[in-house]
């Protein structure tokens, strides 16, 4: 995998993206690390091991559910999908993100006339 | 999350476990199947595929480990796996087990104990109903000012008491001697009490000609009254006075104390002034009105202080009760228990800390021993707090079984403490072990696991893994936890040390009590009470005649060398006080006749009691009649009011009297009030005049009750056999009691302090044994991990003595840090006991010095066998030990 181009991912942000991977389309855990990469044009990369903690985390919550199903190649695999609880909270995850967004690279702008 | 989730979870995490745990391992091995077919499509070969695959992956189990941690009842899980494995562990270490077990059972035990008391002393609530609205009045009252207390205080109803009387109760057989308390008609019903049969008081009970009735304690009816329910209506006599039983109080009232037998309406008569201004000094408690607070209540009680100097009879000191105030009643009955009770507690709470270092040295021994083990653990995927949860998990079982050990201790020890502490403890039978102490003993088991579980339980987390397995579990840890052991030790030492302190004091404070000189001759001195009605004596020649006869009886019996008459026994607990008018003295203008203790004795008493004489002479029979009257003072009385001058020839007079006394001699000072002095503060002096019709109370009367001192051979029983023999003849209603030899009197009379120093001896006979096997178990430990290091000196040449050096070196090392620790911590600690040391200061350096050898013996032993074992290692042995 493509380790130059790649940004540490934030704190917090796994479960955002997850869900955001999880709403566009039910996917099994491998795929919801091909999905995030594939978005983000390989610039973020997911810790494998740092994945299924997270899914049991959101499934745990409520926020997605999981039933067991046949991947591409014909093999059970467990899928996940986004529960209604959890569409709402990816809207209010966006929804904080953007505002925080925003004020950071308001600040960041700043030049010394604006003071 | 929802309900249906958690249920979900509930069932899915604990019921279906191995399903879960399934799905868990084929959801990994497919992500990691489809990772290499990914790659193997890239071009990497098969084989390669998947080990780069799971090589990048990580850990699975530590994966696992984390995906099971998210869910929430997962701890459910985790904990009741961790009491299996920690379960499991405690039984193949059958010797640990039981030694740490038995170590905190003793230690929760002692608390449990000790907390009980204080539970059921100062905690728990009084048990009459709404207690919060019971109150005590500070200081005393004589009838008539209670009387207008009652009348004149709108925030509460006043109740009053005076315990420690007597009265004989005749016509039941053989006549006995009860003891009784005073109450006022509404004492029992302001606190709420109901009795077993019967009733109470009705208000207007204890006036004069109203007050004929009484009320009898559950065990005395049932004692002399065979539980005759039909005893309530009937009359008893009491006293030569024949009383309507009303009443029966059920066998848990005990108030204020379980000596009380009977009780008695207050005689409030305020014809005879002297003894409704002047008689009883009498504790008042009260119930506040519903909407009154303590504060109005004080209020209150200061304004009516203001108001009740002016109607006594005479002036009063102004200063008298000046500072008045209303306490919670559970407070003011127990204020005296209180510093005691929290004295013991600060001792056992020693105990236990002790017992917990000797555990956690116990646990970090076997932790370096399982360093292997917990390696392992961590090899396969347990994060360190998963260790540390692991290893709390197993203290907290050990604490648990030593607390369910110590709850059988506890109440082992409770009844022995019942026995210990002073019977008149107010609210002592009602102490128990009841929800409170076992909510104590629970959370002290499970914070005691904590206190010597964490320190090991850090310890191993930080083992490192690598170092572990290396060394196949001898050393990595070794030498850090040795540091940690060490000051568990020194630590524990120092307690002990402080313990022992507190006891060496307790018991030099005890001894000098025990030996000091009380004035008098103990030695073959046999006491009894004679008690004839009060009414028998209004006749004193009659009264007089009575006892003539039963001491010349006495004195020509076999086996009775002497034999003499006392009123008030000295430390017999009683004490008879007049006012005094004392010649060329001028005391200040409020109060010119001083409070004395009036003595009344037959002319033999200083002879018997072996009593010296400073200056005169002793009275003799022909004294008895004299006229002018004559009189014997104590040094102190003299000293005070003859300073410098010669008190024989002075002149004294009882406040009421035509005739003065002259005084013919005087005695050394004899211990009379306790132990520690001959009387209390508000006892102005100390006089002894011949037993005689001029020897009259304030009422007026010559007192009916005497003690009889008899210089004998015979034993107790045989004495009283005799003496009831001799009196029965003479008059069959006068009861003997109270038969018991002068130093069964003293022993009473130091019997608080007896139990305050035996229990603090337990506890530090306790802590000393402790203390002894946590310094052996170190070095013990110390010994066997340095076996080989101490076989390859040998090999090298190191002799005996080196070897010898080498171990009690260290064991000197901490010994001597614990016992300097120690010794400084009573320095600072030690001025607690202050009030409860006598002859003996809280520093005394003769005891600092004991104890400080008597620790260094005791670790000197405690170093002795793991010293010889070190001295005894063969070096080929040794060396093949590898």
């Amino acid at each position: 995998m493509p380790l130059d181009k790649q940004l540490d991912l934030l704190q917090g942000t796994i479960d955002m993206l997850i869900l955001k991977a999880v709403s566009l389309g039910p996917l099994h855990g491998y795929g919801v690390l091909l999905r995030i990469q594939q978005i983000s044009q390989d610039h973020l990369e997911i810790q494998q091991g740092s994945l299924y903690p997270a899914l049991y985390r959101l499934e745990h919550q409520g926020w997605i559910s999981s039933e067991w199903g046949e991947s591409e190649n014909k093999r059970k695999a467990k899928y996940y999908h986004l529960t209604a609880a959890g569409k709402r909270r990816l809207q209010t995850e966006t929804d904080k993100w953007n505002r925080m967004a925003e004020v950071i690279t308001g600040i960041l702008r700043t030049t010394p006339e604006d003071v | 999350m929802s309900l249906w989730t958690g249920l979900h979870f509930l069932l899915s995490g604990v019921l279906h476990r191995s399903r879960a745990e399934a799905e868990m391992d084929q959801e990994l091995r497919f992500h990691i199947e489809a990772y290499a077919e990914d790659l193997s499509r890239k071009g990497v070969p098969r084989e390669e595929a998947l080990r780069q695959a799971q090589l990048e992956f990580g850990g699975v189990e530590r994966t696992k480990e984390e995906c099971r941690d998210q869910q929430s009842l997962r701890f459910l899980e985790v904990l009741f796996q961790d009491l299996r494995y920690a379960a499991r562990s405690l039984r193949k270490a059958p010797g640990f087990t039981s030694v740490a077990v038995l170590t905190l059972a003793l230690g929760i035990g002692v608390n449990t104990a000790i907390f009980s008391l204080v539970s059921g002393l100062l905690l728990r609530p009084l048990p009459y109903p709404n207690p919060q609205q019971l109150v005590s009045v500070t200081g005393a009252y004589p009838k008539g000012a209670f009387v207008a207390m009652r009348e004149q205080i709108h925030t509460m109803d006043g109740a009053t008491y005076s315990e420690g009387h007597e009265v004989n109760l005749a016509g039941q057989g053989e006549p006995v001697r009860l003891a009784c308390t005073l109450v006022s008609a509404e004492l029992l019903s302001i606190l709420g009490a109901r009795p077993e049969l019967g009733r109470t008081f009705y208000p207007g009970e204890d006036r004069p000609g109203q007050d004929n009735y009484v009320i009898l304690s559950h065990a005395l009816w049932e004692k002399q009254f065979a539980s005759d329910p039909s005893i309530i209506g009937r009359s008893i006599e009491l006293e030569g006075l024949s009383r309507e039983v009303v009443g029966v109080m059920p066998a848990h009232f005990a108030f204020p104390s379980t000596k009380t037998q009977l009780w008695l309406p207050l005689h409030n008569d305020p014809r005879s002034s002297v003894a409704y201004w002047a008689g009883d000094f009498m504790p008042v408690i009260g119930r506040l009105h519903q909407g009154s607070t303590l504060q109005q209540a004080r209020m209150d009680i200061r304004m009516f202080q203001s108001r009740v100097g002016a109607l006594f009879p005479w002036p009063m000191p102004a200063n008298w009760n000046a500072n008045g105030s209303v306490l919670e009643l559970q407070n003011g009955m127990v204020a005296n228990m209180r510093a005691r009770l929290l004295m013991l507690l600060g001792a056992v709470l020693l105990v236990l800390l002790i017992a917990c270092a000797n555990v956690a040295n116990l646990t970090l021994s076997r932790g370096v021993t399982r360093e292997k083990e917990i390696a392992l653990r961590a090899a396969l995927g347990a994060g360190s707090r998963r260790i540390i949860t692991q290893l709390l998990t197993e203290s907290i079982l050990l604490s648990t079984m030593g607390g369910l050990v110590g709850l059988l201790f506890a109440i082992k020890g409770l009844s022995l403490l019942k026995t210990v502490l002073p019977a008149d403890t107010p609210l002592l039978p009602d102490v128990r072990l009841d929800w409170r102490v076992l909510a104590f003993t629970g959370a002290l088991a499970v914070l005691t696991g904590f206190v010597f579980g964490l320190a090991p339980a850090l310890r191993s987390s930080r083992i490192s893994l690598m170092e572990s397995l290396r060394s196949g579990g001898r050393g990595a840890a070794a030498s850090v936890s040795h540091r940690l052991r060490s000051s568990l030790v020194i630590a524990e030492i120092a307690f002990a040390v402080l313990l022992v302190i507190a006891a060496g004091l307790l018991i030099r404070s005890f001894w000098a009590m025990s030996h000091v000189n009380p004035g008098f001759h103990s030695e073959s001195i046999l006491t009894a009470r004679i008690t004839p009605n009060e009414s028998f004596c209004s006749d004193p020649a009659r009264c007089l005649a009575f006892y003539r006869e039963l001491l010349s009886q006495v004195q020509s019996s076999p086996g009775v060398s002497g034999a003499t008459l006392i009123n008030t026994l000295p430390l017999g607990g009683r004490l008879t006080k007049r006012n005094m008018d004392v010649e060329d003295y001028l005391g200040p203008r409020d109060q010119s006749s001083p409070l004395f203790w009036l003595n009344m004795v037959t002319p033999d008493y200083f002879h018997v009691m072996s009593i010296s004489f400073l200056a005169g002479q002793p009275f003799t029979e022909a004294n008895v009649s004299d006229n002018p009257p004559v009189a014997v003072v104590s040094a102190t009385t003299a000293r005070r009011y003859w300073p410098n001058q010669n008190a024989v020839g002075k002149h004294i007079r009882l406040l009421g009297d035509k005739e003065w006394h002259t005084v013919i001699g005087v005695i050394s000072d004899v211990r009379a009030y306790d132990i520690q002095r001959s009387e209390p503060e508000w006892i102005e002096g100390t006089v002894y005049i011949p037993y005689s019709p001029n020897a009259t109370l304030e009422d007026g009367r010559v007192p009916a009750e005497m003690t009889v001192a008899m210089k004998t051979t015979l034993d107790e029983s045989q004495m009283g056999t005799m003496l009831r023999r001799v009196v029965a003849v003479l008059n069959q209603e006068v009861p003997v009691s109270e038969v018991k030899t002068m130093h069964t009197v003293i022993s009473e009379a130091v019997s608080t302090p007896a139990s305050t120093t035996s229990l603090f001896v337990a506890f530090a006979a306790l802590a000393l044994i402790l203390g002894m096997i946590g310094t052996y178990g170190v070095l013990a430990f110390l010994v066997a991990k340095r076996t080989q290091e101490i076989g390859i000196r040998v090999a090298l040449g190191a002799k005996r003595r080196d070897v010898l050096w080498l171990v009690m070196k260290e064991g000197a090392r901490f010994t001597i840090a614990g016992i300097a620790l120690g010794l400084s911590g009573a320095f600072l600690v030690t001025r607690l006991l202050a009030s409860e040391l006598y002859g003996v200061s809280p520093l005394d350096p003769v005891t600092y010095l004991g104890v400080a050898l008597l620790m260094a013996v005791v670790t000197l032993l405690a170093c002795y066998v793991p010293t010889r074992r070190a001295m005894n290692v063969d070096p080929l042995i040794a060396l093949r030990h590898e």
